[in-house]
């Protein structure tokens, strides 16, 4: 059965006094519902795409014994906001021979694909925009938009710099999305389903009960997810497409202004994502470590915020790599990808599933401690 | 009301880009139209409650085969390839001519014919629904038939792909002198 938000909250009496207060049109009131929500969860991730940007350059500054921006209210937090009103005040320049259709299509397109995925991003146990019993494939199957927009980018600015940024962006794209899917694939093989919510029911209690501790394989599955992950977001260490030493700056370099900005934009916010479907999928989302009979609104708050804490360490880990590994070339990028990381997700695929079978789905805590 | 208002935008936006295919002088856009065309008929397939079907179409044509096919498009002339052939009342320049029109009008025709004396009776022992906040997915049910009756079919079908892959490989491995 597809829950979704509003499903979720028609078990709550304050439910049925808005149907009142809607002259009993459900589907209106599933509708503004759904807006608010909406509008909520997108100005929640853009913010949390500015406050990215800040803390990239903080934890940079920071590994690089530097201090970082400071002077834009206290600590430099609004450095962000002043890094908007830049970017909006500023000339948008279209290069001449430019593909001006694609050129104006791709940074939406980018933004489109992010913002698509934060649908079936799982917040809480409840506060899930709709828990689709294809969730985890619908964020893969959406978040591809994001590859064509990097290509078009690429493509329209008819510049050779970012034709090849964006060649390198696409061709990385498709290849890492392989051994992400695979390692997912694995986690819904122990799941026995694909939407977050029953993702989520197997890991509740104590991080013992995790999928990432489930079983070796599970283990192993996390690390190539989290790799795969970081291409799949061009980040640093697979910051190819973007490469500044070789490319100036990849498939945006002929971008100003905010349409720049919405390709920086959409990076942050899609390495969040990537990283909260990492917590989702291995670390236990936002399940609280006891287990709890009640389900009221301020205790789904909490499962929030174990949501985002579990998503913004692995956000910190993200920016750590990228500040710690030097960059690959092309010919590696395409071997670790192609002889190391899709080899090893399916053999953890294989071996997930010869687990199931072996142990009849038990985990290691099960086993040690008789569990279930 | 809202399934409606979903079926006829997915219907406007899988009708009015696959126009935009047509009469588009450029072939980069017209596969950029082909995108939202089938992004329309995933949207098609999700109002009818086929999630699955749905997210598939968009997994496979967005994530690969309209990849695949800028990918192929740009690496061999892109830009160059703008049309100069006339369309069917000779004005403005479109993708293909009189032949290619006339042609695709018949296909199209008999598809069409095909189609709708085919769907006449299942459309009217399925009447639409309108699928509330909960509404039951498929994913269990083609997966019991993909193993069950149709093993065969999926077997066949994932060999043939296998077979694609290692033939594209040969292809593409370098020659010892």
């Amino acid at each position: 059965m597809n829950q979704t938000l509003v499903s979720y909250l028609s078990q709550y009496e304050f439910y049925d006094i808005l149907l009142g207060l809607f002259g009993k049109n459900e589907g209106f009131l599933a509708f503004t519902i759904y807006l608010l929500f909406t509008l909520a969860i997108v100005g929640l991730c853009a913010t949390i795409g500015g406050l990215g940007t800040y803390a990239e350059r903080k934890i940079s500054a920071d590994i690089q014994q530097r201090v970082g921006p400071n002077r834009v209210g206290p600590y430099g937090i609004l450095q962000f906001l002043a890094d908007g009103v830049k970017m909006i005040t500023k000339e948008d320049v279209m290069p001449f021979t430019a593909d001006k259709f694609l050129f104006y299509l791709a940074p939406m397109l980018a933004l489109i694909g992010v913002f698509a995925t934060l649908a079936v991003l799982p917040w809480s146990s409840g506060f899930i925009m709709a828990d689709l019993n294809v969730g985890i494939f619908y964020l893969i199957a959406i978040s591809s938009l994001v590859g064509v927009s990097v290509f078009l980018g690429g493509y329209a600015s008819n510049s050779k710099w970012s034709m090849l940024g964006g060649l390198r962006g696409a061709s990385q794209i498709i290849s890492y999305e392989i051994p992400v899917t695979i390692s997912v694939l694995s986690i819904t093989l122990l799941a026995g389903g694909m939407s977050f919510g029953t993702i989520l029911s197997h890991q509740q209690g104590t991080p013992i009960n995790w999928f990432l501790f489930h079983n070796p394989f599970a283990f192993i599955a996390f690390f190539v997810y989290f790799i795969g992950a970081l291409a799949e977001t061009n980040r640093a260490p697979f910051d190819l497409p973007e490469a500044e030493s070789e490319l100036v700056s990849g498939y945006h370099t002929e971008y100003t202004g905010m349409r720049f900005g919405f390709f920086a934009l959409a990076e942050y916010i899609e390495v969040f994502v990537v990283c909260g479907v990492g917590a989702a999928l291995f670390l236990g989302g936002g399940n609280l470590p006891f287990n709890i009979s009640i389900d009221i609104i301020p205790l789904q708050l909490v499962q929030v915020t174990v949501f985002m804490a579990k998503a913004l360490l692995l956000y910190y880990v993200v920016i750590w790599v990228r500040w710690t590994f030097p960059r690959l070339r092309v010919d590696q990028l395409m071997s670790i990808c192609w002889k190391y990381l899709t080899p090893i997700a399916i053999f953890n695929l294989v071996g997930n599933a010869v687990w199931m079978v072996m142990f009849n789905g038990k985990s290691i805590a099960d086993l040690v401690f008789g569990g279930h | 009301m809202f399934a409606q208002v979903l079926f006829l935008m997915s219907a406007f936006l899988t009708i009015g880009c696959a126009i935009a295919v047509m009469v588009t002088k450029n072939i980069m856009h017209s596969c950029i139209f082909l995108l939202g065309s089938l992004i329309g008929v995933a949207g098609l397939y999700a109002t009818l409650g086929a999630d699955f079907v749905a997210v598939t179409q968009i997994m496979v044509y967005v994530g690969g085969i309209v990849i695949l096919m800028l990918f192929a498009v740009m690496l061999t002339g892109g830009k160059d390839f703008v049309s100069r052939a006339q369309n069917l009342l000779g004005l403005a320049p479109a993708m293909g001519n009189k032949w290619t029109y006339g042609t695709g009008l018949f296909v199209g025709a008999v598809f069409l014919l095909t189609n709708v004396s085919l769907l006449m009776n299942v459309s009217k022992a399925y009447p639409v629904k309108n699928f509330g906040n909960e509404f039951p997915s498929t994913v269990s049910a083609i997966g019991k038939l993909l193993v069950k009756e149709h093993v065969l079919a999926f077997e066949l079908s994932s060999v043939l792909l296998l077979g694609a892959l290692v033939g594209a490989a040969i292809i593409a491995r370098p020659r010892k002198q």
